[in-house]
């Protein structure tokens, strides 16, 4: 196994042994999805306002509200970087022989795995409320390593601000001023086309989007047609921050 | 003769122009343990982060082991070991864990990885709270993990930042007792960086002291102490009114550097107090002087480093004219 991919599986795995020690983040950031999806959903439903393309209104906002609640996680996994930052972490780190590259793309997929884990809380109360996915393992797969490898991407982002936005505070800021523009420019909760003309434009650009149509063609209306545009720019987004964050990951030290 | 750290003409300005480091020319030699002692702002963190290939040096060359740290630098990293001053680990894992995930970016492969855990927990003394989580650990606990998680790879040299900041002194103890005892297993160089004196003295072969940027002195403990200009014996004698040619027999044999009287206190500069002590006692006695009371007073590095640092003093070696300084310096101290 070479170097890479060793310290990528490193970064994932302390991921997953921080998530066994303490869950209480997974929990309490679930609840904000629950209710998009318990409360929002049903409510919004009944008025029967927005053209979702003949599935119920509950059924079409699942997957945006479980996309809002893991890209969010991914755009504040920089605090932790940032925090890292402010202890000795990261100077240690690159430290070791381990390139920014295999630094930056391991604690980018890590938050990933956070993502996974809140997918996994979220998609069963949503099966409670009465939301009808489509009954597929291979769709499913796919969806969830669409929401791991677009979290990825939303974490390099978030470790890329970091390298700006040194202190906890501004981070804050930032992130704050960046969530919500994402998911309401987005198809989270209704369709693009019901935007104003501009918004659509931002709507386009927004990866946030893809992953949205995506994750709902392959787990809610089984419409696969936009699918491989989608995974096309959600890998673009990837492979774009991930080289953006790692080159500019040395000045976080400096 | 290839040195474990030589830097020449090193200097470091920061954007904003602060000059952290002025042209630090330094050379140590395997298998020592060097201290770079300091006050905060110095310049020995920003040193340190050069040598362990952190940040680039505005101008001048380092190397470790032969290796620039610039040019060299993913080489470079592969054999050192470094605690970075600030907290470096992971407090939301246990122990083992922290140790595990830096095996794992270390490569060190998996049928040696357990073993090489243990060891350095039992070298740190730490293997009966492995599986506790690191939140738990008090100060010295968490330093000790540090230094196992730089010793893992047995590297060649551990840079040590600040090694015990913070650290009640049985905590500091034991840091520095489970360092000498890998350094000695591993014949390894240890370079740290302190504002401890005390630290210094007891722990380093040999010293360097920044101050702004500059090395302003450099050698062993015993002879930075030294240069100050010997040790001094303070005596309250009963009869000041005495005939002092015997001291001044033993002045031509060396054994006193200077001597000064005022009132019934008799100030003495020696280079080693305690070996000079009944030889001068004996000088007295025949002069018929009598000795109420004697102190010693031994320069400490205190004294070492507000010389060279302080500005108080000129350099060059303290002659009798400041031994009244250098001791009105040792009271405050």
């Amino acid at each position: 196994m070479n170097g890479f991919m060793r310290n990528v599986l490193a970064m994932i795995e302390l991921e997953m042994r921080r998530i066994r020690h303490d869950r209480t983040e997974l929990y309490s950031r679930a609840v904000q999805p629950i209710l998009w999806i318990a409360v929002f959903g049903p409510i919004m439903g009944s008025v029967r306002a927005i053209p979702t393309g003949g599935i119920p209104y509950t059924d079409y906002i699942t997957p945006g509200a479980l996309i809002q609640s893991t890209t969010f996680i991914s755009i504040f996994y920089g605090l932790t970087i940032v925090w890292e930052r402010e202890s000795g972490i990261l100077k240690k780190l690159l430290v070791a022989p381990a390139s920014r590259y295999s630094i930056v793309i391991g604690r980018a997929l890590a938050s990933g795995i956070r993502a996974i884990f809140q997918a996994l809380i979220i998609i069963p109360v949503a099966l409670l409320v009465g939301v009808k996915f489509m009954p597929s393992i291979p769709n499913f797969s796919l969806a969830l390593a669409i929401i791991f490898a677009s979290s990825g991407g939303f974490a390099a982002t978030s470790i890329l601000i970091a390298s700006f936005m040194k202190t906890r505070e501004r981070f804050m800021g930032i992130g704050q001023a960046l969530t919500m523009p994402l998911f309401f420019a987005s198809n989270a909760l209704y369709p693009v086309s019901m935007m104003p003309e501009i918004m659509q434009r931002i709507a386009r650009l927004n990866p946030m989007s893809y992953v949205v149509d995506a994750v709902r063609s392959l787990m809610i209306t089984g419409n696969l047609t936009s699918l491989s545009v989608d995974l096309t720019a959600i890998i673009l987004f990837d492979v774009v921050m991930f080289v953006i964050a790692s080159i500019n990951f040395r000045r976080i030290i400096e | 003769m290839e040195y474990a750290v030589s830097t020449s003409g090193l200097t470091k300005v920061y954007e904003g122009g602060v000059k952290a480091l002025d042209s630090v020319d330094l050379k140590v030699e395997p298998g020592k343990v060097f201290a770079l002692l300091g006050p905060n702002g110095a310049g020995k963190t920003t040193l340190m982060r050069i040598l362990t290939t952190q940040i680039k040096p505005t101008s001048g060359e380092a190397y470790v082991f032969g290796l620039n740290v610039v040019r060299d630098g993913a080489k470079v990293r592969q054999f050192i070991g470094y605690v970075p001053q600030e907290m470096s680990i992971w407090t939301d894992i246990s122990g083992y864990e922290n140790l595990l995930i830096y095996a794992k970016i270390y490569g060190i492969p998996s049928s040696k990885r357990d073993k090489l855990i243990w060891d350095v927990l039992e070298d740190m003394g730490l293997k009966e709270f492995a599986n506790n989580l690191v939140r738990t650990y008090s100060g010295g606990m968490i330093r000790r993990l540090e230094c196992a998680c730089a010793l893992l790879i047995k590297p060649k040299i551990l840079f040590l930042d600040e090694p015990t900041i913070g650290l009640d002194p049985s905590a500091r103890k034991a840091v520095w007792e489970r360092l000498i005892a890998f350094r000695k297993e591993y014949d390894a160089t240890i370079f740290f960086n302190t504002h401890y004196m005390d630290e210094a003295d007891l722990y380093a072969d040999e010293i360097a002291i920044v101050n702004m940027g500059r090395i302003v002195a450099s050698g062993t403990p015993e002879n930075l102490k030294h240069s100050l200009g010997g040790e001094i014996l303070s005596l309250e004698v009963e009869n000041p009114a005495y005939d002092l040619k015997a001291l001044e027999i033993l002045k031509e044999t060396d054994v006193i550097i200077d001597v000064i009287v005022s009132g019934n206190e008799m100030n003495i500069v020696t280079q080693d107090a305690e070996s000079s002590l009944p030889k001068i006692m004996e000088a007295l006695r025949a002069s018929k002087v009598l000795v109420k009371r004697v102190s010693i007073t031994k320069p400490t590095l205190d004294d070492v480093f507000l010389k060279y640092a302080g500005a108080r003093l000129e350099t060059g070696a303290a002659r009798i004219s400041e031994v009244r300084q250098v001791r009105s310096m040792i009271r405050r101290g």
